[in-house]
């Protein structure tokens, strides 16, 4: 290769990826927030009761089937309903969990949405799904691991979970 | 007495630059300036490959092993896919690049990526299992059952398989085993392998997902080399055999196994031929229409008539000179740079063997030569070779210009181009061009023979720019 065409070469490529490598940090700044604000309990968009979630799409609406527990909320004890989290997003697609609460403990949890960005999402969320409900339900509450290799659906997952909790004051 | 100024030397006389050569010198800039751009080109499209993973944030997605095996696949794959696009546009025969730097460079660059390319495809599939089978914490071989679940990973697979044979086949000792037309045939599985990569790509990979920017660029490329191959291989040369309608007029044999033939069309003279440039040409007759050939034209063609020459080598090319009159031709090309545009140099240096003689005798029918430009040399191992040298002479552009004539075989057990008798005279490059250093030199021959006579041309140390080489046996 000639000295002016490697020049050249080197030249635009590195530009090329200059370009590449700005976007991709501003992508990482943008989205980042998104995903940390429900993890931080109490914040404004866990509303008191009932329609608290900004979701999309298909993602039914949550029913307390105890309004006046939620209500009542200072006794945790003796919450049960279904209460359902906010949707978090992240880079590989939104997630959002349901749970089912009876007198204060939390007795399933239902994935609304998971991780489902491509196909490698899709399997990664449908093996961390079982293990995260496991988790959970044992500890009874949104402070477990998570399962390594799935950190995006874990943290989604647990931030839903968390938004839930709130609600209910457990 | 009559007085004059002090002599102050010699009046310095500037050397005043023929107009041609100037334009000419300029010309061949213009084409560096150009090739050289094409060569950055290739290389940000890679860099550009690497770009994507990194605007999609691919860099904060590394943190432990699997997932840096994970990124290293997706890389691996992007930058290897991106390299077969490539060699499906430099396998195009795209005009401009032909004109730049010409075909056979063209594909000698296409060669040359075809295992890198390969390599990186299957580093792709290796790392990617590995790196997801350590974060799944599950085993390489159970990772790639649930891989092939997937229906377009399946084919993605197939995909790799394809590449792996059309690879394999076109390694020289492999491909050897092979007549051309199978290699061929293999070859064009090229095209499938990249397409059936293609919805795997699109679905499964998180770099290339709706609705973002990489994804249209994605496609973009895919579109550019499918497209080139789609108009520059099949759309163009079809019209162009549809428009010019040629046909065989008649076959003449020249010497044993040689043949000119003849060929008449419409509007011959539109397709531009330079003199010195093949096209490939078909012969649509029940023995010979499977096969195409490259065949340079011997003649510049007029507006009705054109001409090639061919010796018969292959079984493909024997049965070319039974042609009847009336067949049908059709025609892709013309290509080729062995062309008087491409001269750089103000002198013309040109050695010409065997059956190298076609390209040669039309790219100098096709010359505006001064008288003293050019010096041709046409070697022949025996008399019999001497094809179309007769013309050579009376060509009017030759007028004033020196026609030399090798005729022997070589000496045996020394590497060299010349015949015995002329070795032992002490012919030397030099002797025949003594101004080889201010020559374009354009050698047409064997491949063999043509690398030693550009092997005496750069240890007289012609600079690479003016050596102009095809080589062919046909």
């Amino acid at each position: 290769m000639r000295a002016r065409a490697l020049a050249l070469s080197i030249l635009s490529s590195v530009a090329v990826l200059t370009v590449g490598w700005q976007l991709g940090t501003q992508g990482q700044t943008s989205t980042a927030p998104d995903a940390a604000a429900p993890t931080t309990a109490g914040t404004a968009t866990t509303a008191p009761i009932t329609t608290t979630t900004p979701s999309g799409g298909s993602t039914p609406t949550p029913t307390p089937t105890d309004g006046g527990a939620s209500a009542a909320a200072p006794t945790s004890d003796g919450v049960s309903g279904t209460f359902t989290g906010t949707s978090v997003q992240t880079r590989f697609g939104p997630v959002q969990v349901q749970i089912t609460v009876a007198n204060g403990s939390i007795t399933d949890v239902t994935a609304l949405q998971l991780t489902d960005k491509d196909q490698r999402s899709v399997s990664i969320s449908n093996r961390a799904a079982p293990v995260l409900r496991q988790e959970v339900l044992a500890a009874q509450s949104a402070n477990v691991q998570g399962v390594s290799g799935a950190t995006y659906t874990s943290d989604g997952y647990l931030s839903s979970l968390q938004s839930a909790l709130d609600q209910d004051g457990l | 007495m009559t007085l004059r100024t002090a002599p102050a030397g010699p009046a310095r006389t500037r050397r005043t630059v023929d107009p041609i050569d100037r334009a000419r010198r300029i010309r061949g800039r213009r084409r560096m300036r150009a090739a050289d751009a094409m060569v950055a080109l290739v290389w940000t499209s890679v860099a550009g490959a690497v770009a994507l993973w990194l605007a999609y944030g691919g860099l904060n997605t590394v943190g432990d092993l699997g997932s840096a095996l994970t990124a290293a696949g997706i890389v691996t794959g992007l930058v290897g896919t991106d390299l077969i696009l490539v060699m499906l546009v430099l396998a195009a025969r795209i005009p401009a690049i032909d004109r730049v730097v010409g075909q056979d460079t063209a594909m000698a660059f296409h060669r040359q990526l075809g295992k890198p390319a390969l390599y990186l495809i299957l580093a792709h599939g290796a790392l990617l299992t590995v790196g997801y089978a350590a974060a799944d914490g599950s085993n390489v071989v159970a990772e790639t059952v649930s891989l092939f679940q997937g229906p377009d990973m399946a084919l993605a697979y197939l995909g790799l398989g394809l590449l792996v044979a059309v690879v394999v086949t076109s390694v020289v000792a492999v491909r050897r085993r092979f007549s051309f037309e199978a290699w061929h045939l293999i070859h064009l599985l090229s095209y499938a392998a990249a397409l059936v990569a293609l919805p795997h790509q699109l679905s499964a990979a998180g770099v290339l997902a709706e609705g973002t920017v990489q994804r249209v660029y994605w496609i973009a490329m895919y579109v550019l080399a499918f497209g080139s191959i789609a108009v520059f291989r099949l759309a163009v040369p079809a019209l162009r055999s549809a428009r010019h309608s040629i046909r065989v007029a008649g076959v003449e044999q020249v010497a044993p196994g040689v043949v000119s033939i003849h060929l008449i069309g419409r509007e011959l003279d539109r397709l531009q031929t330079a003199g010195g440039q093949y096209a490939i040409w078909r012969f649509w007759t029940g023995a010979t229409w499977w096969h195409a050939h490259p065949i340079s034209f011997s003649a510049v063609p007029t507006a009705s008539s054109a001409r090639l020459t061919v010796r018969d080598l292959g079984s493909g090319s024997a049965a070319i000179s039974r042609v009847h009159p009336g067949t049908r031709v059709s025609i892709e090309g013309p290509y080729g740079v062995f062309t008087e545009a491409h001269r750089v140099a103000p002198k013309l240096a040109v050695v010409a063997a065997g059956i190298g003689i076609t390209p040669i005798r039309s790219m100098l029918e096709h010359s505006a030569l001064r008288p003293g430009e050019a010096t041709v040399l046409l070697r022949a191992s025996d008399p019999s070779q001497s094809y179309l040298w007769n013309e050579v002479g009376t060509l009017r552009s030759m007028q004033g210009n020196a026609v030399f004539s090798m005729i022997g075989p070589r000496p045996p057990g020394l590497v060299t181009w010349m015949s015995a008798e002329a070795l032992a005279q002490g012919v030397t490059i030099a002797t025949v061009f003594p101004e080889l250093l201010a020559s374009d030199l354009y050698v047409c021959g064997p491949p063999s023979w043509a690398d030693l006579v550009i092997r005496d041309a750069r240890a007289a140390g012609l600079p690479e720019a003016q050596i102009h080489v095809e080589r062919f046996d046909r």
